[in-house]
């Protein structure tokens, strides 16, 4: 089980990956002062070191008070039940974008809510299938014919001719 | 009697064959007007005008629409462009960015991504100082810039961008030297001058003109070979054709402008090159366009094919010189 | 006196039936562009505007203007309702105004919202019909210097609000410059952090990362504590809007300080999220009970609303007088003005008073008209949260990435807004704050730029910050701001110190 200690140390890391990443963007330019004041690189270079720095204190903090046996370190930060929570609605979720760049987001939109209403929310199939091309049509007419901004479309909707 | 009727037919059929041609390449689906800038920037205006244009004499059948694409300077546009290869409903709207880009920066496209359609417009630049400047012309401004050295600001919108290769030809010209400090836009370089925290800019006329016309900015010269057109009075009973050339002011550079291009992506047919071409030309010359032009005072010029690829190059060398001396060019 | 009497010709043009029903028209279209994450104001604008070639300037900037108002309402109910920003400037809504939302105090919470929102609306209106011509060459003082201290000062006032760790609080504003800083570099010309891929040359869009941290992460937080929307069932009566409406002269002090806060944004370059941002720290710091601001106190509907709205009205002056664009969605209404062939500029007022006056006049009718319209929405859309969350849970979903998906109809956004959505849940359950991250990111290049054109001006000396009277002041005042909660926090502790000792 992940405990909240875990949680915070890997997203520590992270940030501070992240930050180490950004200072290198930087060092491609110059870093330092020049007569017409910082160089382009200055700014991101030294908000990359104090997101550094910052996350290594997080992790210093963490670690010291884990030491010292601070007990909120050692909480769940997802239980089973949490987490199963979590999962059933962000597995979808990431089922969805999956769809979406493949065969376009109309397709997905239908697909996503036929899942999470019939499947996961247990409505009838009438209803279901009522909503999930309602809400398809509605993002259509709304976006596509009204303020003509084209969605991601995949290799279905030319089939359709639309 | 039967040979006429059957000759007649023939050639009523090479009539309606040769038409058949000419409209070889139609859009079958909508529209796309690609937008190098932000909204609300000059080359969002010369894309929008045009699309005015097009919709109010329904010169193409399929609806348009505009996106803009400003990132990274317009170059975020022209990659969408890129992305669109041998697709002819992916219209790039830009100015000479699109060829000069490529040239002070690391990007993903290259100008052989791209086919060119036409220019219609060229974009001007005056010379302007703060209304109530002590200095009459040019020459006496460039003599008083040149006695006090990095002593004169002079602002333009972005960097090692058109406004930036000016200033830097104006001192190579006159030895001058100044400080550029670049703002966000041309409209924020003109708010500063009339402001006083600048010296000068070199702004489009456009760009310009709001402050022209309140007297918070005056304008010395103009970067045009001949003078612009005279139009009405602006301020104080002058127009943009009393505004001497900087040539004969004084300043030996007889030319500066900036186009403003219209763009397919590589590999399209040539007949879609040729169908928006034949659209460009009619919205060239429509009085809707003249007034536009007119109002804003560009110099209105239709290019297409070989003239058009004879400016583009010619006017590369040119910067490509100016962006040598001044250390730009990325390997 | 002038200014009164030109304002009832600009009545006289504006109050016809015609332009009555193109306010309705607007507002309707722009509640609709706002309520969509990512379809913001100014697409809308930029999207009705070919609709306006064809109309005579009046006509067409009353449209364009009141889908800007109607779009404004519209983003702050889906902040409320369901943590979504649907505009930028109402991010700071959904500190105050979903948690209410979540208490079953959904009508209360909207009807706060809009009717500050409206009161500043009218605030900023009045300035521009009183002080225009003032207030005009009072802009004109302003140059890099001065907009960085406004941008310092909006970032001093927000800084010690803290709560959070300090450390997390960093890293938070820091991933927010980071991002903001990726693509070109308007003051050297560079292309940065972009490592190559061109997906990041047009940089990393605010929106997507709003509609990531707030609506997604939102919504995961949600799923796992396994809530509904609870007691939100309660039932919507006219009633509900009209006791709020009772409740807001206590808040006058509030409205007139975030008034204040919202027109002086408009006018100098902070621009209206800015402004809601400010406003909202200034409320929390004043308040004799800051504990209670995130977990819904009206107060903090009531402050950004108020300085959104104040600020986006108020930014219209600049434009049409100096031609510079004091928000994004202003930026558009100018590239309208070229091509209905007006130049904005000090000589507008007098060239065009027929349009200046009219668009004057339509923006006090224009918002009058748009606060009934959305007043009698609120039971509309109160009435969403009773749709069980099986089916509005996933619709939000959609939305969201519908909207992520139109800011600049990039597939690389969808998977963008997923990774922010995971970073908000992530750093929510972690008390990382994501308030100075999105701050950072809204006005984090601004500063930047300001910041190195200034040291241009001056060839690299820091002087230039304490150059003239006004921007010294506006340093003091940032400065101020910036270590008050310091010295405050310097003084309990040597007082607690004292008590301890005197025991």
């Amino acid at each position: 089980m992940i405990t909240r200690f875990w949680a915070e140390t890997a997203t520590a890391l992270a940030t501070l990956l992240f930050g180490v990443v950004i200072i290198y963007g930087a060092l491609e330019f110059g870093v330092g002062w020049d007569s017409s004041g910082p160089q382009p690189g200055a700014f991101p270079f030294y908000i990359g070191c104090l997101i550094a720095l910052a996350s290594l204190a997080t992790l210093v903090s963490t670690v010291s008070r884990r030491v010292a046996g601070h007990a909120a370190l050692e909480a769940a930060f997802l239980d089973p039940p949490r987490a199963r929570r979590v999962a059933a609605f962000l597995l979808p979720l990431i089922g969805f974008v999956l769809i979406s760049v493949t065969l376009g987001m109309y397709v997905a939109t239908i697909l996503y809510l036929v899942f999470a209403m019939r499947f996961q929310g247990g409505y009838g199939w009438i209803r279901t299938l009522a909503t999930a091309f309602g809400t398809a049509a509605a993002f259509y007419l709304a976006l596509e014919r009204f303020f003509q901004i084209g969605l991601l479309k995949g290799p279905l909707e030319p089939l359709l001719g639309l | 009697m039967m040979r006429t009727t059957r000759l007649a037919g023939f050639a009523a059929c090479f009539i309606l064959a040769g038409a058949g041609a000419a409209q070889a390449w139609q859009p079958t689906k909508p529209v796309e007007f690609v937008v190098t800038s932000g909204a609300g920037g000059g080359t969002d205006n010369f894309a929008r005008m045009i699309q005015s244009i097009i919709t109010k004499n329904k010169l193409i059948d399929q609806p348009i629409v505009v996106v803009n694409k400003g990132g990274g300077s317009g170059a975020e546009g022209y990659l969408h462009g890129k992305a669109g290869k041998s697709d002819p409903h992916r219209v790039i709207f830009g100015t000479n960015n699109a060829y000069l880009l490529p040239l002070v920066a690391k990007l993903g496209y290259r100008l052989s991504d791209l086919t060119p359609v036409s220019a219609l417009a060229l974009d001007e630049f005056i010379l302007w100082v703060k209304g109530d400047a002590p200095y009459a012309d040019a020459k006496s401004y460039l003599d008083a810039v040149k006695a006090k050295p990095m002593g004169f600001k002079m602002g333009g919108s972005q960097s090692k961008d058109t406004d930036q290769t000016l200033t830097s030809m104006i001192q190579d010209a006159t030895g001058a030297k100044m400080i550029y400090v670049p703002f966000q836009g041309g409209s924020a370089a003109a708010v500063q001058l009339a402001g006083g925290h600048i010296d000068s800019n070199v702004n489009n006329p456009n760009e310009n003109i709001g402050q022209w016309k309140a007297g918070a900015v005056k304008p010395l010269c103009v970067f045009s070979p001949v003078r612009l057109a005279k139009g009405e009075p602006v301020f104080d009973g002058k127009g943009w054709g009393d505004i001497p050339t900087c040539k004969e002011s004084g300043l030996p550079i007889e030319t500066f402008q900036m186009p403003r291009t219209v763009w397919l992506p590589a590999d399209v047919p040539a007949d879609a090159v040729a169908f928006y071409e034949g659209v460009l030309e009619k919205v060239s010359q429509s009085p809707e366009w003249q007034e536009f032009v007119a109002r804003t005072a560009q110099t209105g010029r239709f290019l297409k094919g070989k003239e058009l690829a004879d400016f583009v190059a010619k006017d590369e060398a040119a910067n490509r010189k100016v962006f040598e001396n001044e250390g730009w060019i990325v390997k | 006196m002038d200014n009164v009497a030109s304002l009832m010709h600009g009545f006289s043009v504006a109050l016809t039936t015609h332009h009555i029903l193109l306010m309705m028209a607007g507002v309707l279209l722009g509640i609709l562009v706002g309520v969509l994450p990512g379809l913001g104001a100014p697409n809308g604008v930029s999207l009705m505007l070919p609709l306006t070639f064809s109309m005579d300037p009046v006509s067409a900037i009353i449209l364009l203007t009141s889908l800007y108002w109607g779009a404004l309402f519209g983003g702050s109910t889906t902040s409320i309702l369901f943590n979504i920003p649907g505009e930028p400037s109402s991010v700071a809504t959904t500190f105050d105004g979903h948690p209410m939302a979540k208490q079953g105090r959904a009508t209360e919470a909207l009807s706060f919202a809009f009717l500050s929102a409206g009161f500043g609306a009218m605030a900023g209106v009045v300035l521009i019909t009183l002080l225009s011509g003032w207030v005009a060459s009072f802009a004109l003082r302003f140059s890099s210097p001065e907009y960085f201290a406004v941008y310092f000062m909006t970032f001093a006032s927000f800084i010690g609000l803290g709560g959070a760790s300090p450390f997390k609080t960093i890293v938070s504003m820091g991933i927010g410059f980071a991002l903001t800083s990726v693509g070109m570099d308007s003051v050297s010309g560079n292309i940065r952090l972009t490592y190559d891929f061109d997906i990041l040359l047009g940089g990393i869009s605010f929106l997507i990362a709003v509609i990531g941290l707030f609506g997604i992460g939102e919504l995961l937080q949600t799923m796992e504590e396994g809530l509904k929307f609870d007691g939100v069932a309660a039932k919507v009566r006219v009633r509900d809007v009209l006791s709020t409406a009772a409740k807001m002269p206590r808040y006058w002090f509030a409205l007139l300080r975030s008034s204040l806060i919202g027109i002086w944004m408009g006018i100098t370059p902070g621009g209206p999220t800015a402004a809601s941002f400010m406003s909202y720290a200034m409320a929390k710091r004043s308040s004799r009970s800051p504990e209670r601001f995130g977990k819904g106190e009206p107060e903090g509907v009531i402050a950004p609303e108020t300085a959104d709205h104040a600020a986006g009205s108020a930014a219209m002056l600049p434009m049409l007088a100096l031609g510079i664009p004091g928000s994004a969605t202003a930026a558009v209404m100018m590239g309208g003005l070229m091509i209905w062939g007006l130049n904005p500029g000090p000589t507008l007022f007098t060239d065009r008073p027929d349009f200046v006056w009219g668009l004057i006049a339509s923006m006090y009718l224009g918002n009058v008209v748009a606060v009934i319209v959305v007043l009698a929405t609120v039971p509309l859309f109160a009435s969403i949260l009773r749709i069980p969350f099986a089916i509005i849970g996933p619709i939000i979903v959609l939305v969201c990435f519908t909207g992520a998906f139109t800011v600049g109809s990039k597939v690389f956004d969808i998977w963008l807004a997923l990774l922010f959505g995971l970073v908000g849940y992530v750093f929510k359950k972690l008390d990382y704050p994501i308030a100075p991250l999105v701050l950072a990111m809204v006005i984090g290049d601004k500063a930047e730029d300001a910041f190195r054109q200034s040291m241009i001006f001056s060839q690299g000396s820091l002087s230039i910050f304490w150059s003239n009277p006004l921007v010294s002041t506006l340093m003091a005042i940032g400065l101020v701001l910036l270590f008050a909660p310091l010295i405050g926090m310097a003084i309990r502790r040597l007082r607690g110190r004292e008590v301890t000792r005197a025991a």
